[in-house]
C-alpha cells in the first residue's frame, strides 16, 4: 500500500492525467484527515495516561489532576464556546497557555548563558573557530556592534552569507540525496521502521 | 489583556521562573497546566478547523467522499484496540507512502538541483570560490564510504572548518533568539503587570 | 574564588539584570537597516495595490515575543499598501496568534473580512495542505477559521490558487518555509518570503542566495529594522537596548570563562 500510494504520487508529478489529478486531490485530503485523527488520538492517549495516574493515586497524581482539569477546561471552552474572538478559548490561550509557553522557552536564555559560560571553551582550533564566529555574529547583529563601525557587521554578514551558506548548502544537498534514497527504500518496502515495533 | 488576564499570566510566568531557583511544586503545577491546556487547544483546533469541515460536514451534506474520510479516521483510531490495532497501519501507509512519493521530486528539484545550481555562478569572485570550496569540503566531510586519506582528508578537514563557522553563526543567532524571548517576558512583567515601563 | 565553579544562579541574575535594566532605563538603540530587511520592505512595496498575499503563521506561541514583532511589522506594511491577505497556519498555536493579529490590524486599517482579508486557519500535515492550496484554495479550505463557507468570501472568488497569489510570507520559528519553497515554490512557481526567528536565519540563507526565497527578515533585530522603515517604534525597537546589553553580558561571561579555563590549565 505504501508503494502504491508512493508511486502514484510520484507518477502524477510527471504525468498530469485528469484521473491522476482527482486521485491526487483526494490523497492530499486524506493525508490531512488521517494526520488530524492522529492528533486527536494523541490527545486521548494523553488524557488516558493521566486518568490512570489519578485513579490509581500514583505518585504526582495531584499534578495529573491539574493537567486533566486544564485539558477539560480547554476542550469545553473550545468545543462548546467556539474559537472566535472574545471566546473563553482564546482568553485562556492568550492569558495562560501562550504566556506559560513563552516563559518556559525564555528559561533557555538563562541556561544557554550558563552553558556558554561553563562550556564554551576555545579548547582547540575547531572550538576556537566556533567561539569566535559566534561572538562576531552576536556583536555584529546588535546596534552596539554596529556603532563600532562597519567592520563587525560586515564580517558577521560575510560569515553568515558565504562560509556558513556553503556548509549549510553541503548539508542540504547531502540530506536531499539521503532523503530521496530513504523515500525510495520506503516505497519499495525495504525500509519498514515506520511500522514500529521490532523489525 | 484584561486585568484578570494580566494577573493570571503574571502568576504563571513567576511560577515557571521559580524553576531557576530550583524545582518546586509551583513550577510543576504550572508545567502540567500548560501541557493540559496545549493538548486541549490542539484537539479543539484540529477538530474545529479540519475534522468538522473535511469529515463531518461532507457527511451531513451527503458527500460520499466524507464517508471515505471518516473510514480513514476510524481506522486510525483502531490503534487504541489491542485486537484491531493493526488496522491503523493502513492510514499510516497512506501518509508514509504518499509523503515519500511527493517528497522525491520536491527534494531533487528544490533541495539538490537548485542548491547545486547556486554553487555554479556565472560571475566568479572570491565569494563564489569560497562558497564552492565550502560545499565540496562539507560534502567530503559527510562522505563516509571511503577512509579519509590524502587530498580527501584535507578536503574533509576543511569541511569541518566550514561547519564550525556555520555552527558558530547558528549558535550566535540562537542566543539572540532565546534572549528575545526573555526580553518579551521581562517586558510583560515590568510593563504590563507592574506598570514600570 | 574559582570562577568556573560559580553557582549558576549568579549567572541567571546577571542575565536578568542585563535584560531588565535597559528596559527600565532605555537609551533607544535601533541600529542600521540591513540590506536584507530593506529587500523585504522593497518586495512588499513593489506589490501592486489589490494584489493578494498569503501570510502563514507557521509558529508556536513560545517564540511569539520574538516573531510577533516581525509579523506585526509585515502585516502592518502589507495593509498600508492595500494588499489583500489570506491567512493560514500550519502549526496549531500560530493559528490563534495569527487570527488575533490579523483581526486587530484589519480593524485598524478598515479591512473588510471576506473582501480584503480572510483567515483560513489551521491545517495539519503541512505538505498536503501546501500542495492542496496549489490546486484550489476553497477545496483545501471549504470553511474559514470561524466556520464560514469559503465560497462566500469575494476574495476567494477571485483568488483560486497560487496562480492568483503574488507572494507567500511564512512567519516561522522552524523549518516550515522550507516546505513552502519545496512544495509551493518549486511546483507551482509562487514566490516565497519568510519572517523568521533569529535561530532559523542561517538555515534559510542558502535559499535566499539561490533565489528560492525572495526575502527574509530575522528576529527582534529584523523587526526593529523594519519598524524603522515603517517610521514607528514597536516591540522590536524597544527590545534592542536589552538585546545589546544581554549580548555583551554573555560575551563577557564567555571571555571570563575562557580566561579562567586557560589560567587553570596553565597552572595544572
Amino acid at each position: 500500500m505504501v508503494g502504491v500510494f508512493g508511486f502514484a504520487m510520484l507518477i502524477q508529478y510527471f504525468v498530469p492525467h485528469p484521473l491522476g489529478r482527482v486521485l491526487y486531490g483526494r490523497v492530499l485530503e486524506w493525508m490531512q484527515v488521517i494526520f488530524a485523527a492522529g492528533l486527536v488520538l494523541g490527545g486521548a492517549t494523553y488524557a488516558m495516561s493521566h486518568l490512570r495516574t489519578v485513579s490509581g493515586r500514583r505518585e504526582g497524581w495531584i499534578y495529573s489532576l491539574l493537567a486533566l482539569a486544564a485539558l477539560t477546561l480547554m476542550l469545553a471552552a473550545g468545543l462548546i464556546g467556539g474559537i472566535d474572538r472574545g471566546t473563553l478559548f482564546l482568553w485562556l490561550f492568550n492569558n495562560l497557555q501562550a504566556p506559560l509557553q513563552q516563559t518556559v522557552f525564555s528559561l533557555l536564555a538563562f541556561f544557554v548563558a550558563s552553558a556558554a559560560y561553563r562550556g564554551f571553551r576555545a579548547r582547540n582550533i575547531d572550538a576556537a573557530l566556533l567561539l569566535i564566529v559566534a561572538l562576531v555574529v552576536m556583536l555584529g547583529r546588535i546596534p552596539i556592534g554596529e556603532m563600532t563601525g562597519p567592520f563587525l557587521p560586515d564580517l558577521a554578514r560575510w560569515l553568515v552569507d558565504v562560509p556558513a551558506v556553503a556548509a549549510k548548502r553541503g548539508i542540504l544537498i547531502g540530506i536531499g540525496l539521503g532523503s530521496v534514497a530513504v523515500a525510495l527504500r520506503v516505497m519499495l518496502g525495504i525500509e519498514r521502521a515506520w511500522l514500529g515495533g521490532r523489525r | 489583556m484584561s486585568d484578570a488576564g494580566i494577573w493570571l499570566a503574571a502568576i504563571g510566568t513567576l511560577a515557571i521562573f521559580s524553576f531557576l531557583y530550583r524545582d518546586n511544586p509551583a513550577y510543576r503545577a504550572a508545567e502540567q497546566i500548560l501541557v493540559g491546556l496545549s493538548v486541549g487547544y490542539l484537539v479543539v483546533i484540529t477538530v474545529r478547523t479540519t475534522l468538522v469541515p473535511k469529515v463531518a460536514l461532507p457527511i451531513l451534506d451527503g458527500d460520499p467522499w466524507g464517508i471515505v474520510a471518516a473510514v480513514w479516521v476510524l481506522l486510525m483510531w483502531t490503534r487504541v484496540s489491542t485486537r484491531a490495532g493493526w488496522l491503523s497501519r493502513l492510514p499510516l501507509a497512506v501518509i508514509v507512502g504518499a509523503g515519500a512519493g511527493l517528497s522525491i521530486p520536491a527534494m531533487l528539484k528544490a533541495r539538490v538541483l537548485s542548491q547545486l545550481g547556486a554553487v555554479i555562478r556565472p560571475e566568479i569572485d572570491v565569494n563564489a570560490v569560497v562558497g564552492a570550496i565550502g560545499v565540496l569540503a562539507t560534502l567530503s566531510y559527510f562522505y563516509f564510504t571511503r577512509p579519509p586519506t590524502g587530498a580527501f582528508r584535507v578536503a574533509a578537514r576543511t569541511g569541518t572548518w566550514f561547519l564550525m563557522v556555520f555552527f558558530g553563526a547558528t549558535f550566535g543567532y540562537t542566543i539572540m533568539s532565546r534572549l528575545s524571548l526573555l526580553i518579551g517576558r521581562t517586558e510583560f512583567l515590568l510593563g504590563d503587570w507592574l506598570g514600570l515601563l | 574564588m574559582n570562577l568556573a565553579q560559580i553557582d549558576r544562579r549568579w549567572i541567571f541574575v546577571i542575565v536578568f539584570l542585563a535584560v531588565a535594566l535597559p528596559l527600565l532605563f532605555p537609551i533607544g538603540l535601533v541600529g542600521e537597516v540591513s540590506p536584507r530587511t530593506q529587500t523585504m520592505h522593497d518586495l512588499i512595496e513593489a506589490l501592486p495595490r489589490g494584489a493578494t498575499v498569503i501570510i502563514s503563521f507557521d509558529c508556536e506561541a513560545a517564540s511569539w515575543p520574538e516573531i510577533g514583532p516581525v509579523a506585526e511589522a509585515l502585516v502592518e506594511h502589507t495593509m498600508q499598501r492595500g494588499i489583500r491577505i489570506i491567512g493560514t497556519s500550519f502549526l496549531s498555536e500560530g493559528t490563534a496568534l495569527g487570527f488575533e493579529l490579523l483581526s486587530r490590524h484589519a480593524d485598524a486599517a478598515d479591512y473588510v473580512q471576506g473582501r480584503d482579508w480572510v483567515y483560513l486557519g489551521f491545517r495539519p500535515q503541512y505538505v498536503a495542505a501546501i500542495l492542496g492550496l496549489g490546486e484550489s484554495i476553497t477545496q483545501e479550505y471549504p470553511r474559514d477559521y470561524i466556520n464560514q463557507p469559503s465560497e462566500d468570501h469575494t476574495l476567494l472568488g477571485a483568488v483560486r490558487s497560487y496562480r492568483d497569489v503574488a507572494l507567500v510570507i511564512s512567519i516561522a520559528d522552524d523549518t516550515m518555509p522550507q516546505y513552502w519553497i519545496e512544495y509551493a515554490g518549486a511546483r507551482y512557481g509562487v514566490k516565497i518570503a519568510a519572517g523568521l526567528s533569529a535561530v532559523m536565519v542561517t538555515t534559510f540563507t542558502p535559499y535566499l542566495d539561490s533565489g528560492q526565497l525572495q526575502a527574509l527578515i530575522g528576529g527582534l533585530k529584523g523587526a526593529a529594522e523594519y519598524e524603522r522603515l515603517l517610521g514607528r517604534e514597536g516591540a522590536g525597537s524597544r527590545g534592542m537596548d536589552a538585546q545589546s546589553s544581554a549580548h555583551l553580558a554573555i560575551i563577557v561571561l564567555v571571555i571570563i570563562g575562557n580566561v579562567a579555563y586557560f589560567r587553570g590549565r596553565g597552572r595544572s
